[in-house]
């Protein structure tokens, strides 16, 4: 019986590992061939029959993208932009969603669908009109430009208000007992409890910022003003493409992003530590 | 000085100066420039917006006639119907795989989250390139394999699905990881509770797992519809609407209405309009389910 | 003492040698902003080139460049808000949608060295609209055949005989297909609006014409358009075209015989090392034509007169030939094979030793140059848009027929006259 029971259990896991990697060659896969691809010669890319390891490894294709764009001045506009707009939007949004998900106040429902109905309408339509505020307001061509308008984000919004609804509220009327003010249990009791979803909301954030491409090319003119991705959509022309830049830009724009996420993931497991103390 | 800091902290007070910046921001830079577009949806006004005629409800009846829009929200349908309950389901199902902490899973989730940190226009011409029907390194294998040479992105009926995995490809690890974390802060006691009561892995998913997640669970789901219903860069990217439309979703059509062709602001904000109205309506039903469950 | 007098006479000298450059650059240093979509390979060289005017020019003129990979959004939302840059490098065309942010520049031929005569009539023609000149041109875009030497060995076909006729095409395009190997004899792209116009008016002239007073769609019973669409289907049918969207790479990649497209394709070719030939697209029952794109110079009305000047003063930089008889122009045609807009790059020795260039520019000079439209009929980005890619579409992928699919063609078109009549 309990053999069987074993059996069973060992058979499941190997499922599951065999499923988790299948997905992960799926992903994998096509991502290295991306990062491989970097290192050959346009020839090479564009060949008959298709190759998955380079056949001459080069480093030409870096060349052209250190050539062709000032990395270090795109790479610093980048920063500012995902960094400014990370630190703003971690503190408003997670405010926000904590209102949502701890308190009954008049008007929440209201204020709650407005909040949902910003992400209803493509970027693509208000983008026009959005312009001509933040040019009225003269942040045209700034870097508070680039960062206020895209502070809050509904989206985040409603997911730190998921991560707080899993919060007891029982934690809230034991800090109210103590004497705590309503702020005091904001900062220092909920939100170190919902310190996984500020992480996953600090990543996302500085990965969109990082990859988006219209936002900062419109609302800045200069090319001093820049961001990499900007930079690295230089390699894509209209008529023609040049593979292996592009792809070697995407490998050096990819590696911050993924180390981010790495030491991320440490956090996680603190995250889970304190939260199970308490729980 | 004294009163300001009781507004601050008192509890009836307080929630309004917590969502005070949010509202602000986004009264500012997503409400106002959203009645604006909305406001144009009844005038005939180039892109750059110097001349406007008063049309009424043109652009709207113009819309239901043009066979294109209609087409645009049918594919826009599928590609929801197709993307989203993988999005919501799968990557639920992964999360709970690897939500535990330990080196294998830590593995297994930061290779997930890889596409997430690529850039959407070097994934969509690295698909684009390795899905080509004749240069393609995917279909060259598929080929070698016996499987025939299949035309990924050049076959209607079959791209949409193509694309589908694509947006899947690129996003399911960050509803991955936010499971993860929802699922990390449930209390380990409860599981150990559960276990003591001979319940299995499955029997824990459903009786603990899932009931726990649910605020995230509505979350993913709500945000991953308003996002598959405004699907618009990785099409754009992979096959700009081809072949024969059977890609184009209405944001992608709104954009060439908008910018490329007639550059007609009017008519590509009534789109807008109406988009607006589906996504709405379903939202505040999801909303209002949401909200049941949460009492 | 000694040294203050010394010192003295040196500021004196130095102030005296100062003067006659001082009053050359007179002007206050300016700095002009310069708004372009030449994203790919060709912008490494657009960039070298202005950095070129910056360090060279004596006039404190710095030109800041921006290329942008999205430039309808950028200039439309710049318009918006009635800002923007100094100057853009566009297609001609872009004066009907943004018309009313550019400035005459008719006067840049009073106001710098350049004279009028040396430019070709027919490309500043699609520059201007009644009396007013929107565009000084910068590039002549024709497209172009491309045929693999190699696949015609291949195929027991005589490399230097490329097709003249399009009947030859096909029947060439059937013998260049090796299926074994996966390659294709026609490189005819369903998701190539451009391509598919240049050859499709060849067959069947233009699609909107100018008919007494008003504009005139022609699709519908166009017979060269029947005809170039039943072709372009027996090809795929018969497999010697793929239905593919990106044929260029196949190009590249040497898995398919024969072509068209700009100049750009020659750049694909060379870094992919095929052994290729150049020549121009042959001609149908249409009768001769040299359907070009002139891209050129424009300036902003939000270009104050200095800035205005100093974008004039690169204007003619750009066009003027140094000592050895080189210009920027000629630089820039020689490199990306796009052919001369003025006389004197025409008659320039090493334009004419050009390989690339002596190809493309066989074409009849007194051929019309209109390219699917009449070259002033303001509905031509929805023409190539939404006509021309709804009508191939439904050619390659749908039941419909040829004529059922023009028919559609003709009634999408005549309501895009409509708005223009």
């Amino acid at each position: 019986m309990i053999q069987s029971k074993n059996a069973i259990s060992l058979l499941m896991k190997s499922l599951i590992f065999i499923i988790l990697t299948v997905l992960a060659l799926l992903v994998l896969v096509p991502v290295i061939w991306m990062c491989l691809s970097a290192f050959k010669t346009e020839k090479e890319i564009i060949s008959w029959p298709p190759t998955f390891i380079p056949h001459t490894l080069t480093l030409l294709n870096f060349g052209d993208v250190q050539k062709r764009i000032d990395i270090l001045r795109y790479i610093m506009n980048s920063v500012i932009y995902a960094g400014g707009t990370t630190a703003l939007a971690v503190v408003v949004n997670s405010m926000a969603g904590y209102a949502y998900a701890f308190y009954d106040f008049k008007g929440k429902t209201g204020l709650f669908l407005i909040t949902l109905a910003t992400m209803m309408v493509p970027f693509q339509v208000i983008m026009v009109p959005l312009f001509l505020v933040v040019f009225k307001l003269k942040m045209y061509n700034s870097y508070w430009g680039l960062i206020i308008p895209r502070v809050a984000v509904a989206g985040s919004i409603f997911m730190m208000r998921a991560a707080f609804t899993g919060i007891p509220k029982e934690l809230a009327e034991a800090a109210r007992i103590d004497g705590l003010g309503e702020q005091g249990i904001f900062w220092r009791i909920m939100l170190p409890q919902v310190k996984p979803a500020i992480i996953t909301l600090t990543i996302l954030s500085i990965n969109g910022s990082w990859n988006d491409l219209l936002w900062p090319m419109i609302i800045t003119s200069s090319t001093q003003m820049r961001t990499l991705a900007n930079g690295l959509a230089l390699f894509i022309g209209q008529n023609t493409i040049q593979y292996g830049a592009a792809f070697a830009g995407a490998l050096i724009s990819l590696i911050p992003m993924f180390v981010l996420y790495i030491f991320g993931q440490k956090y996680f497991v603190e995250g889970m530590a304190s939260s199970g103390l308490k729980g | 000085m004294k009163r300001i800091m009781k507004y601050w902290n008192q509890p009836s007070t307080s929630p309004y100066v917590f969502v005070a910046p949010s509202i602000i921001l986004l009264l500012m830079f997503s409400v106002i420039p959203l009645l604006t577009a909305f406001g144009l949806s009844l005038f005939d006004v180039p892109i750059t917006m110097n001349k406007a005629d008063f049309v009424g409800l043109e652009n709207f009846t113009d819309a239901f006639k043009d066979r294109r829009f209609i087409n645009s929200l049918k594919i826009t349908a599928i590609f929801t119907l197709l993307e989203v309950p993988i999005q919501v389901i799968g990557a639920l199902i992964v999360g709970a795989l690897v939500s535990k902490n330990n080196a294998r899973n830590n593995f297994f989730r930061a290779i997930y989250f890889l596409p997430v940190v690529c850039s959407a226009t070097a994934i969509g011409i690295m698909w684009r390139m390795i899905l080509h029907s004749n240069i393609g390194f995917v279909t060259a294998c598929l080929q070698t394999m016996g499987l025939g040479r299949i035309n990924f992105m050049n076959t209607p009926g079959l791209t949409i699905f193509v694309v589908s995995f694509i947006s899947v490809w690129r996003s399911f690890g960050i509803s991955a990881v936010i499971y993860v974390t929802a699922i990390q802060q449930v209390p380990s006691s409860l599981y150990e509770a559960a276990q003591m009561d001979g319940a299995g892995p499955i029997r824990q998913f459903c009786s603990i797992t899932f009931p726990s997640v649910r605020p995230t669970f509505w979350y993913i789901l709500m945000t991953r519809f308003a996002g598959a219903l405004q699907i618009f860069d990785i099409i754009y990217i992979t096959t700009n609407g081809g072949p024969n439309y059977t890609t184009e979703s209405t944001v992608t059509y709104i954009y060439s209405r908008a910018f490329s062709s007639s550059s007609s602001m009017g008519y590509a904000s009534a789109m807008s309009v109406i988009l607006f109205g589906v996504i709405m309506v379903i939202t505040i039903m999801m909303y209002r389910r949401m909200n049941k469950e949460d009492a | 003492m000694k040294k203050k007098v010394l010192a003295l006479g040196m500021a004196a000298l130095m102030a005296a040698s100062a003067m006659p450059t001082m009053s050359v650059a007179a002007e206050e240093p300016i700095t002009i902003s310069f708004w372009n979509s030449f994203t790919g390979a060709d912008g490494d060289m657009l960039v070298e080139l202005v950095d070129k005017f910056n360090e060279e020019n004596e006039d404190g003129i710095t030109v800041d460049m921006d290329i942008s990979a999205d430039f309808n959004s950028q200039l439309s939302t710049a318009f918006a808000a009635e800002t923007g840059p100094t100057m853009i490098l566009s297609s001609s065309a872009y004066r009907f949608t943004y018309g009313d942010y550019l400035q005459d520049v008719s006067d840049v031929f009073d106001k710098t060295t350049l004279d009028k005569s040396d430019f070709i009539q027919s490309y500043l023609d699609y520059c201007s609209d009644g009396d007013k000149t929107f565009f000084v041109p910068f590039q002549v875009v024709g497209y172009y055949m491309y045929w693999n030497k190699d696949l015609f060995e291949a195929a027991g076909l005589d490399p230097e005989t490329p097709p003249t006729t399009w009947e030859e095409w096909e029947s060439m395009a059937e013998q260049l297909k090796d299926e074994s190997k996966n390659v294709y004899g026609s490189g005819i792209s369903y998701d190539y609006a451009y391509q598919i116009a240049h050859i499709m008016q060849r067959f069947g002239g233009l699609a909107v014409t100018k008919d007494g007073d008003a504009w005139k769609a022609n699709f519908a019973d166009n017979e060269g358009y029947t005809e170039f669409l039943n072709m372009y289907k027996t090809l795929i049918d018969d497999q010697a075209n793929p239905v593919e969207a990106d044929t260029d790479s196949m190009m590249s990649a040497g898995q398919v015989g024969m072509t068209v497209g700009g100049p750009w394709v020659t750049a694909g070719l060379d870094t992919a090392g095929v052994n290729y030939g150049i020549g121009l697209i042959p001609q149908g029952a249409a009768g001769d034509m040299n359907s070009v794109e002139v891209l050129g110079f424009a300036v902003t009305t939000t270009a104050s007169e200095e800035e205005k000047a100093a974008a004039y003063k690169f204007i003619e930089w750009w066009n003027t030939a140094d000592e050895e008889g080189s210009s920027p122009a000629l630089e820039w045609s020689l490199a990306n094979g796009f052919p001369a807009y003025t006389y004197s790059v025409q008659e320039n020795e090493e334009y004419q030793a050009s390989p690339k260039l002596s190809a493309m520019s066989a074409a009849n000079p007194d051929a019309p140059t209109d390219f699917i439209v009449d070259s002033n009929f303001a509905g031509i980005n929805s023409i190539i848009s939404d006509v021309i890619p709804e009508m191939i579409n439904s050619v390659a992928f749908d039941s419909a027929s040829v004529e059922e699919a023009l028919n559609t063609a003709q009634e999408k078109a005549d309501e895009i006259v409509a708005e223009y009549n």
